[in-house]
């Protein structure tokens, strides 16, 4: 193999490449990134057998070819060449590759491709297209609330389902429900159903790339596995087995008390409850009070701590229904204030051990279920 | 051997007694109150005059008025007996934390603790409830709670008057079975018409008869019944009167052997009561929010000191940390001790995340605790309570305000 590539591309590639590696296996081949030419440009590959993800980088190709190099040395080393051509060139004998950039000559060992566990190739022609920024922003939505947990794994995912041009995504760890919902402008011939660790998705919404580009999905039958594809980036992930709880159900269907506030204002009062919050209990009360003719409802926000003190924040509200005392682990509610991504937020309630359901105004797409924490007394 | 005090206290007509408080030219009238007489209202409560005339608890209405045709009916006012039968529960609390009560107007106190003679103590209560809310009553004073709320009973009866009986009856120790030979065999809990008709035909007039019935033939025909109805008609009843009010506070102190100013024992003695209090806490379910030391000196001077805090605890560490410095605040480091003592008060359950996949229907879970808001700011507190608190499980019949309820 006898390639150029520019650094800049070279250290772009691995950077997104190897989140997958791991480190610390008992397979030596898997703390190695697989580079190999394809089709006329340089292919990265990272995998630790849950996650893969590819990268295809722009090269100048004298000779095909393929290895496997050590990660950790290789992004090193790559990070510290000077911008411009950097040449390399194995040795296959040896497994030897011979990096050279500017007035520096490495010469880095190798373990042979061959023992790098096959990548799968997909067949994305009965793939699902999403638009990258809209998939970002739905995994943006849901993937802080599953669990990490992992003794319960089916919670540890995404719930991923398709039906015509009909997107869900759904998480859950025991006390918070993120759901979103969304269109596909190009509907998918098939049904899909997956659990998608969240993991895999995180990774994916940072390496998607940005603006229009598209993002192909697809399930290769029998494999276990799913496969997100961009122009220049794949990731592929194993699906957790098991079956998702039936999330539906959880959803509250009616509720005594509606507050609509300003997510912004919202949000601030939670994160300034949380400083006292989060040495305690995370535990943050919301008196809901509805208003009247003379002055508007209002949500009191408090929170204390043994050491540190209280704070209490009051938010002008448009309350419908019975006023309300209902705490919440503040954590949650700020996780779920930092994604509505609408300018006002409703909060409904149907009592103060019942679920809180939040939408954003104006946004049918999305819905949270936060169960709230019972005081004691 | 050791034996118990279980006092069983009776608010004698309890809605006529109030009834009357408000309007005095009730008295010594028969009047019920209760449901019309036009519907199918029954008698709820009626006042002793009533009662001589043959009225009833739980009569129909329409029949209690052909008894009497100037019989007066009363609507009733529940709030105001909520509010009264409180106010006497409170009293009884105050004489011992060991109080259960089993409906508005009736209570069981377990008095073994308390020294003195106990007539004496339940005429004093009486008066004490006669004067603090004017409402009569009467007590019933045995080993356990079967001989006493039969006792109240018995004393009831035995005093015929058209005004309220305000008796008090002991049943001493080792009389119990005696005490109940001669009463109708349905006076015992548990036997209902159906089984008082098996008993009779086996030749049982009264309890003195089903006490010397062999109990292995009574087990045989009525199964475990047959064993609990032979215990009780003996005057057995091992019940213990159960208090479903929490507890107040958690607290450990000790009484040094030799007044001490030795600061590490001061230390060690708190360190281990630290220890002994937030297991206490935890075993029992609760945080609390203010943690008390108190001290006495070695010329009796007893002062206690306390420090809230803002937010519960109940862990050893935190207890100890705050009764150290209460120590330190207080104490000059030379002035024997003789006794020193931690508590944690303002007691609540701690706070819980609640879970997502709990099966519960929330919509009827609002709708019951929006329906149970308004039962108790009718009638008060504790007029209901969920099955698992409620303190009649031990097989008490309802009592004929209850029934009303």
């Amino acid at each position: 193999m006898k390639v150029s590539v520019l650094q800049e591309n070279l250290a772009h590639g691995l950077g997104i490449v190897s989140r997958a590696v791991a480190p610390r296996t008992t397979l030596p081949v898997l703390a190695n990134v697989l580079v190999a030419t394809d089709e006329g440009r340089l292919r990265l590959s990272a995998t630790n057998l849950e996650i893969g993800i590819t990268c295809w980088i722009g090269a100048k190709i004298s000779d095909e070819g393929s290895t496997t190099v050590p990660a950790r040395t290789f992004a090193d080393l790559v990070g510290t060449l000077p911008d411009g051509q950097v040449d390399m060139d194995l040795v296959v004998q040896t497994q030897t590759l011979h990096v050279r950039s500017g007035t520096s000559n490495t010469d880095i060992k190798c373990i042979d491709a061959q023992e790098f566990p096959p990548m799968p190739v997909p067949d994305l022609r009965d793939g699902v297209v999403f638009n990258v920024s809209d998939l970002r922003e739905m995994i943006k939505q849901v993937v802080f609330a599953a669990s990490s947990d992992e003794a319960r794994p089916v919670l540890t995912g995404v719930l991923l389902t398709v039906e015509d041009n009909l997107v869900t995504m759904a998480a859950a760890d025991g006390f918070r429900l993120s759901v979103r919902k969304a269109e596909l402008s190009q509907g998918s011939a098939q049904s899909m159903k997956a659990i998608i660790p969240a993991r895999a998705l995180n990774e994916l919404a940072r390496i998607a790339g940005d603006g229009d580009d598209t993002v192909t999905m697809s399930l290769p039958p029998g494999r276990g596995q799913v496969i997100f594809r961009t122009d220049d980036v794949e990731l592929t992930s194993q699906l957790i087995e098991g079956s998702f709880p039936d999330f539906e159900q959880i959803i509250p269907v009616m509720h005594n008390t509606r507050t609509v506030v300003s997510s912004a204002a919202f949000l601030k009062a939670c994160k300034q409850a949380e400083i006292f919050a989060r040495d305690g209990s995370h535990i943050a009360r919301l008196n809901i009070t509805p208003g009247d003719e003379l002055q508007p409802g209002s949500v009191e926000i408090s929170a204390q701590s043994e050491e540190t003190g209280s704070s209490e924040a009051v938010v002008e509200a448009t309350i419908e229904g019975q006023p309300v005392l209902i705490a919440f682990n503040v954590r949650y509610l700020r996780e779920v204030l930092d994604v509505v991504g609408t300018p006002n937020v409703a909060l409904e309630t149907t009592a103060a051990a019942a679920p809180g359901l939040i939408r954003p105004m104006g946004d049918d797409g999305f819905l949270h279920v936060i169960m709230p924490m019972h005081l004691g007394g | 051997m050791d034996f118990r005090t279980i006092i069983h206290l009776d608010l004698d007509a309890f809605y006529c007694a109030v009834e009357e408080l408000q309007n005095s030219s009730l008295h010594g009238k028969p009047f019920a109150v209760g449901g019309r007489p036009e519907g199918r209202g029954v008698v709820s409560s009626c006042s002793y005059a009533a009662r001589r005339l043959g009225i009833r608890s739980a009569m129909p209405m329409a029949r209690a008025v052909q008894i009497c045709p100037n019989l007066i009916i009363l609507r009733g006012n529940h709030r105001e007996y909520g509010q009264k039968s409180r106010q006497v529960m409170e009293i009884l609390r105050q004489t011992t934390d060991l109080v259960e009560q089993i409906s508005i107007d009736e209570a069981f106190l377990d008095v073994s603790e308390i020294s003195g003679n106990k007539v004496a103590l339940a005429r004093s209560l009486q008066s004490r409830i006669k004067s603090e809310t004017n409402l009569p009553c009467s007590l019933g004073i045995a080993t356990n709670k079967l001989v006493a709320k039969i006792a109240t009973d018995v004393g009831k009866s035995s005093i015929q008057t058209d005004t309220f009986p305000n008796a008090i009856q002991e049943v001493p120790v080792g009389q119990e079975a005696a005490f109940l030979a001669p009463l109708p065999l349905e006076t015992l809990w548990g036997i209902g018409p159906k089984t008082a008709e098996t008993l009779h035909r086996m030749g049982m007039q009264n309890i003195g008869d089903l006490a010397l019935w062999p109990v292995t033939d009574l087990t045989k025909r009525l199964g475990k019944l047959g064993f609990d109805l032979h215990a009780r008609a003996n005057g057995i009843d091992h019940n213990p009167v159960t208090t479903h009010r929490d507890p107040k506070s958690i607290s450990q102190e000790v009484t040094f052997g030799k007044d001490t100013n030795h600061q590490h024992i001061l230390n060690r003695t708190l360190q281990h009561q630290a220890l002994q209090v937030s297991t206490g806490l935890k075993r029992a379910g609760f945080v609390g929010t203010t943690v008390k030391l108190k001290l006495r000196w070695a010329d009796f001077t007893t002062i206690t000191r306390q420090i809230t805090l803002p937010e519960p605890v109940d862990n050893e560490r935190t207890i100890l940390e705050y009764a150290q410095k209460l120590l330190k605040q207080n104490w000059n480091g030379k002035t024997l001790i003789r006794l020193i003592g931690i508590g944690v008060s303002g007691l609540q359950r701690p706070s819980q995340q609640l879970s997502l996949w709990d099966k519960v229907d929330y919509t009827r879970m609002a709708q019951l605790e929006a329906a149970l808001h308004q039962v108790r700011s009718r009638y008060g507190q504790d007029v209901i309570q969920r099955g698992a608190q409620s303190p009649n499980q031990h097989g008490l019949p309802p009592d004929e305000e209850e029934l009303s309820q």
